[in-house]
């Protein structure tokens, strides 16, 4: 309350001095700052920072955004949450187009599509100014991939990457492809990694941790004038074998192909900024597996399918008042549907629906207005609704979902999101912020219609509730950023972003055990059905600091921590503690050293209900070296380093079954750029 | 472009036509007997009756099983459609005969001239030999006749038919299953057949347990969600719903009870599609 009231004596301000002065032009600017602030800015520079290290995964980049974490169920293929936040609360978006994984047991989160190879950049929207790409509560990771460039006319780029981790003997090697001419421009892209069951701290091989990924991409940007470029895009990814210790069973095969057809167009004129469209289409295919591991009591196959197709238009807008408009409109379908058989001896085979099929149908217009009040308050809103259907589509999956009593018939749900925020310039170069909002979210295929998918942290056969209500949040957030120092040669060029949220969530959609069904898994402790609590509460902060610590210095360091907790004071579940990474980079020239340190403190605050226990707290150092030389004409690279460098044997609070993570990793890897 | 046109049009007419030329055309009674199997035909000597058997399956196994019978008027070769059936299943097992509980047709006028019955046949060929009687009594001719023909009966690899002495009036019933027949993932119907051995000769339907059932997957240990249990209908029959989660090996146990007495809850019936 006292946070509203605040924003609205902001809000009233920014009135008085719209009124005030029409001079805005430095404030446009700010503006921009803002909006680069907001999105990607001091974000994209902690992932170029940590790209640096070329055999780091998406996920290795991700997790050092403050805002991010991991729900870790095996060495590859963890479930990014933002601020606690995870699966349906947040979205995870490929280019700008919605991919759902095909796992019941959610193994494939769209981020195993992406390469750093082949990511442009990564933006992570908290909360609500996620919602322009859909309703959500908790946020919008977006991961833009890279564009095929036009640098060199009709010369053929490449980037050769090969490299080798000790702790899971762990192969990567990689090709990126770049080639221009006339109104063509392409880009190709490469990665295999195969690794093996990897060594924790202290020394103990960690069985089913291996796995086998191969990964390839081709984007070809024809350029139709000056301003506007057609651009195709394929990608597909093969995973054999991929372990998930934490779960009772691994990934046999999975495949991902998507493929996009959009139009861009940069600089339009007629008020407009840049505008694209774009139609998509891709499908996932899953085999999870247990013949690779010991004492299973049944052998069983559970396949999933997802396949979405959908399309989008965006496009930014000045407007006459010196606002900047920017809108989205788009529709996807997508179709899910995971089944499971198992083979008893002399018996009928087992089988059933995991996954009902189901086709979920999204439309939905969100806007982002921005508009300068004057030369130091800026106002933004956000906005978004959704039209979201979801129906089963065959006999089979409606005659399974009414044995739990639920109504078959397809449900509608209007969704809407809104935020405000008020910006206020401080001093040139830094700002304080206040947003409020409202925002809803869709509950998920599973927990509509999931039917006894085991949860193997807590033990129990979830199954969904199809007349689950729609989740949401009243939510503020405030935070100030800004540059301190001048730069230069000597000079000290510091960036800090000190951010605060809170909060109050309703019909908080959570597993409550159902005592009166059985479970259906041999072991499982019982069956959970998804309900909605009536209210759940989270809060917490971010700070950021990085910069330029003189010529050849250069250092991050974030510090976060998350609170969340039920209307009867539990926490709730997949929250981490308090954590902190420190990096220093010296980088006198084609030579760079970097030292991380990473603490997180216990998490004594767990989510019982969850299966989740006390998380003791731990500390990491890793170190890193590189070392750049031209040779003949292509440019030679070399990087080592050691993570994990005491060899600490340690998990996070989000990692399931407390799995230790990798012990002492040595790496090395060559790059050749021709 | 106008070439593109006149052919879309020319199909559209092609189409109308075809329509009409369809729905003119008289479709004819749906054969009640067309996915029966025809187990056997003969004369009810005195009734001047043919009488054409027809079952659900080719085997006749024991438990519940349905009989088509469709009576033809040997003189004038017409369709009888009024005619009081009575159906008797006759065990011999040399020493001793007994029957075996049985429904006569409901209606002496069906509709569509077929007359249905059932007898739950309470144990297999092995131990003996089982006839079947359909006593006709043709309204029209007013003449009374019986046709007896031989029916071999085989015992299922998963029983559908249950017996058990009820403690509570010591007592014999018999339980059979008669649905589902055809179970699936899904509510399916779940209903019995309850029948108490008065005599050796008389097997009356029983309305007067109560049943609970509980289905479960033996190799896993599990049940299912919302089942209903069997209520009384009429003739001896309970339904309720069975809910199964997945294909595979169901137990659906079932508890009698009377009033407040137990009468048996050691029984069981086993499904597996």
């Amino acid at each position: 309350m006292t946070i509203a009231l605040g924003f609205l004596a902001l809000a009233s301000q920014g009135q008085h001095g719209h009124t005030l002065s029409m001079d805005s032009s430095a404030f446009v600017q700010l503006g921009e700052v803002y909006l680069k602030a907001q999105a990607s800015s001091p974000r994209q520079k902690l992932v170029n920072y940590y790209r640096g290290n070329p055999n780091f995964t998406l996920e290795d980049i991700m997790a050092r955004l403050p805002e991010v974490s991991f729900v870790r169920r095996g060495a590859y293929g963890m479930e990014p949450t933002i601020r606690g936040y995870s699966g349906g609360q947040i979205n995870v978006l490929v280019d700008g187009m919605r991919i759902y994984g095909a796992c019941t047991d959610k193994m494939d989160p769209p981020t195993i599509y992406i390469e750093p190879t082949n990511l442009d950049h990564i933006q992570v929207q908290t909360m609500q100014s996620g919602s322009m790409h859909g309703s959500t509560i908790g946020g919008t990771v977006l991961l833009n991939m890279a564009q095929p460039s036009h640098a060199d006319e009709g010369r053929l780029h490449a980037n050769l990457s090969s490299g080798y981790g000790s702790a899971a003997k762990a192969w990567y090697e990689s090709l990126q492809m770049h080639y221009g001419k006339g109104r063509w421009s392409f880009l190709a892209n490469g990665t295999w990694r195969k690794s093996q069951d990897y060594r924790a701290g202290g020394g103990d091989i960690i069985p089913y941790s291996g796995m086998k990924k191969l990964n390839y991409s081709l984007a070809a940007k024809y350029r139709l004038n000056e301003n506007l470029s057609l651009k195709m895009q394929w990608l597909g990814d093969d995973g054999w074998n991929i372990g998930y210790p934490a779960l009772p069973m691994d990934v046999g095969y999975a495949a991902a192909r998507i493929a996009s057809l959009s139009i861009e167009s940069e600089k339009p004129g007629h008020g407009w900024t840049d505008w694209n469209a774009r139609v998509y289409a891709n499908r996932v295919r899953h085999y999870m597996d247990d013949t690779h591991r010991p004492d299973v009591p049944m052998h069983m196959d559970m396949p999933g399918l997802s396949s979405t197709q959908g399309a989008y238009a965006e496009g930014t807008r000045k407007t006459g008042t010196g606002g900047t408009l920017r809108f989205r409109a788009d529709l996807s379908s997508t179709f899910l549907t995971a089944s499971m058989t198992m083979y008893p001896p002399n018996e009928a085979p087992m089988y059933m629906l995991t996954w009902p099929d189901h086709r979920k149908t999204q439309s939905g217009i969100g806007a982002s207005y921005q508009q300068p009040l004057d030369s130091n308050w800026q106002l933004q809103v956000n906005a978004r609704i959704d039209y979201i259907s979801h129906r089963l589509t065959s006999e089979e999956a409606k005659e399974e979902v009414s044995v739990l009593g639920y109504e078959t018939d397809p449900r509608s749900d209007f969704l809407k999101n809104l935020s405000i925020t008020a910006a206020r310039k401080l001093r040139p170069g830094s700002q304080a912020f206040l947003t409020i909002g409202y925002a809803e979210r869709m509950p998920t295929g599973s927990e509509l219609y999931g039917f006894y998918l085991f949860n193997a942290q807590d033990g129990y056969d979830y199954i969904g509730k199809a007349n689950l209500l729609v989740e949401n949040s009243l939510q503020a957030e405030t935070g100030l950023r800004g540059k301190w120092g001048k730069g230069g040669d000597r000079g000290l060029l510091l960036q800090y972003q000190l951010t605060a949220f809170a909060a109050r969530l309703s019909n908080y959609i959570i597993g409550i055990v159902e005592p009166s069904l059985s479970a259906m898994t041999i072991g499982a402790n019982g069956v959970k059905s998804w309900q909605n609590l009536a209210t759940a509460f989270q809060t917490g902060g971010e700070a950021t600091l990085s910069g330029q610590l003189g010529k050849n210095w250069q250092g991050v360091a974030t510090l976060r921590y998350t609170f969340a907790e039920d209307a009867d004071g539990n926490p709730l579940p997949s929250i981490p503690p308090l954590k902190t990474a420190v990096s220093l980079r010296f980088q006198p020239g084609a030579f760079s050293a970097q030292a991380e340190w990473e603490a997180a403190a216990a998490q004594h605050r767990f989510s019982t209900r969850a299966g989740e226990d006390m998380t003791p707290g731990f500390m990491l150092v890793n170190l890193r070296f590189g070392y750049t030389i031209p040779v003949a004409k292509t440019t030679l690279g070399i990087q080592a380093g050691v993570d994990n460098l005491f060899d600490l044997r340690y998990h996070e609070h989000l990692d399931w079954g407390n799995i230790p993570r990798m012990g002492r990793n040595i790496y090395a890897q060559i790059s050749i750029r021709l | 472009m106008q070439t593109i046109s006149r052919f879309s049009v020319s199909l559209f007419f092609l189409a109308a036509i075809f329509a009409a030329a369809c729905s003119k055309e008289d479709s004819p009674a749906p054969d009640p007997m067309a996915n029966m199997v025809k187990l056997t035909e003969g004369f009810a000597a005195g009734a001047a009756t043919k009488v054409q058997v027809y079952t659900e399956q080719a085997t006749i196994q024991t438990g519940y099983t349905r009989f088509y019978l469709t009576l033809t008027d040997s003189a004038t070769g017409k369709s009888i459609r009024d005619a009081h059936v009575k159906l008797m299943p006759m065990m011999d097992m040399g020493t001793m005969k007994h029957s075996a509980p049985c429904e006569d047709p409901v209606t002496e006028k069906p509709a569509d001239g077929v007359y249905q019955g059932a007898a739950v046949f309470i144990m297999p060929s092995m131990g003996g030999s089982w006839t079947m009687s359909f006593m006709i009594h043709n309204h029209l001719s007013n003449k009374e006749g019986t046709l007896t023909v031989p029916i071999t009966v085989a015992e299922p690899a998963k029983s559908t038919l249950k017996s058990f002495t009820a403690k509570h009036d010591g007592q014999k019933y018999f339980v059979a299953l008669i649905e589902p027949s055809k179970p699936k993932i899904g509510i399916n119907d779940f209903e019995i057949g309850v029948y108490k051995r008065a005599s050796m000769m008389s097997f009356p339907a029983d309305s007067t347990m109560r049943f609970s059932i509980e289905p479960e997957m033996p190799t896993m240990g599990h049940g299912s969600p919302n089942n209903v249990n069997p209520v009384h209908q009429r003739n001896g029959h309970f339904k309720g719903n069975v809910n199964f989660t997945m294909t595979g090996f169901w137990r659906v146990h079932f508890d009698a009870f009377q009033q407040s007495a137990v009468a048996d809850t050691t029984q069981y019936f086993d499904i597996e599609f």
